[in-house]
């Protein structure tokens, strides 16, 4: 892990495989270097995240079933199943990814995809509610099945908004610190 | 990049249906946990934050849910039954014998919490649990009534109609719209723990020997 940590991260103003001197003192370098130092960090963190929330979910797998119907995304009972019973597991995957460092930018990828689309069926069901209770957007409180239980909505649209920046991050990120094996094609 | 996303998205949707598998709570896929469930119908809130004193809209979204209910029961067949038939029926000499019966259909947690004296649990989402006890039972009584938490669950309404898809006939049954929190409000008496248990809520008095001694206010 280390040689491969030393070969893929070289020292700014190294020169790089291609023969290129890294051009660490450009804004635009030393913005990617400031990425880099703190990424392994923001990948541990985001994996933690989301092996919590999908083991959350895991365990009660029939409560975020029911949880998820409520969104009336998916009307045919078995895609309704097929998505609850996989979509905990799959995140608890992504974040043991994230944590050992495989294919690190395809699964920070994935997981800004789906927060993007989490957030997107939040604020819609949310929206469905306010239209019922005419409540002020932020007073909605209800049950999201993120696996933290009743949550108020503005509340957990900015805690997916600091997952989704976290999961950017990574998807920019070309550290390979710490990585078991950063990118499963190279 | 994108090639790769492809591949783990591809191998993790394959690895988590093999864990759902494996899990013993997992997801069975090729059950309807909604028998009957009507597209469209059920678009409400699970927990909803009034603030206080929003008396309007609280009274708003009860009309909406009952009105709601009612539709939903006359589409799916079911008989709604209101408190004062469930009264009537947990006060019938029958219950005793059993060929008057009720079934709560909330979870572990809630019918451990608080459930009508002498119920059954029936948690239809694990119905593999309760079906080899209730199934008998049901099937030889004259009235079953089935209840949740009140008109925002329809967990009762599905395990309806699953007794029915078993072989329980339709006219024998009901479904408590006002459910558990309408027993509650009613003062009626709550037995906690195991069925049976003899152990009432806090501040009612002892556990009657059998439901009909039990009066309603």
């Amino acid at each position: 892990m280390s040689a491969e940590s030393n070969r893929q991260n070289p020292e700014p103003g190294a020169r790089g495989s291609d023969g290129m001197i890294r051009a660490a003192s450009l804004p635009a370098g030393r913005w990617q270097s400031r990425v880099d130092v703190w990424s392994p960090g923001v990948r541990w963190l985001l994996g933690v995240a989301f092996i919590y929330m999908g083991l959350a979910k895991a365990l009660d797998p029939v409560d975020f079933l029911k949880l998820v119907r409520q969104y009336e995304m998916i009307q045919h009972p078995y895609l309704l199943n097929a998505l609850a019973a996989s979509l905990p597991w799959f995140e608890v995957y992504c974040g043991l990814l994230l944590i050992t460092g495989i294919g690190v930018r395809g699964s920070a990828l994935l997981l800004g995809t789906m927060l993007v689309g989490f957030n997107l069926v939040l604020v819609k069901r949310a929206l469905a509610i306010q239209a019922v209770l005419s409540l002020p957007f932020c007073a909605i409180k209800f049950d999201c099945g993120c696996g933290a239980g009743e949550v108020y909505i503005c509340r957990k649209l900015a805690e997916n908004l600091c997952l989704l920046v976290l999961a950017v991050w990574l998807v920019m990120s070309r550290n390979r610190r710490f990585c078991w094996r950063h990118s499963l094609f190279i | 990049m994108i090639q790769e996303a492809v591949v783990i998205l591809v191998a993790g949707g394959a690895l988590a249906l093999v864990a759902n598998h494996l899990s013993p709570r997992g997801v069975v896929l090729s059950r309807n946990y909604f028998p009957g469930a009507v597209p469209g119908i059920v678009s409400r809130p699970v927990v909803a934050a009034p603030p206080a004193g929003n008396s309007e809209s609280t009274n708003a979204l009860a009309a909406i849910s009952e009105e709601s209910l009612k539709e939903r029961f006359k589409a799916q067949g079911l008989q709604l039954a209101d408190s004062n038939l469930v009264i009537q029926l947990f006060r019938d000499p029958r219950y005793a014998s059993e060929l008057v019966v009720f079934l709560d259909a909330r979870d572990d947690q809630h019918y451990q919490e608080g459930h009508v004296p002498g119920a059954y649990q029936f948690d239809h989402y694990r119905a593999e649990k309760h079906l080899a006890t209730i199934l008998p039972v049901c099937q030889t009584a004259d009235q079953v009534v089935i209840y949740c938490n009140g008109g925002l669950c329809e967990d009762s309404e599905f395990s309806a109609l699953m007794l029915i898809e078993a072989g329980v006939l339709k006219e024998r049954l009901w479904v408590y719209g006002g459910g558990m929190t309408e027993w509650k409000t009613n003062n009626l008496p709550v037995e906690i723990g195991a069925r049976q248990s003899g152990q009432l809520l806090p501040g009612q008095s002892s556990a009657p020997s059998s439901p009909s001694e039990t009066n309603p206010p």
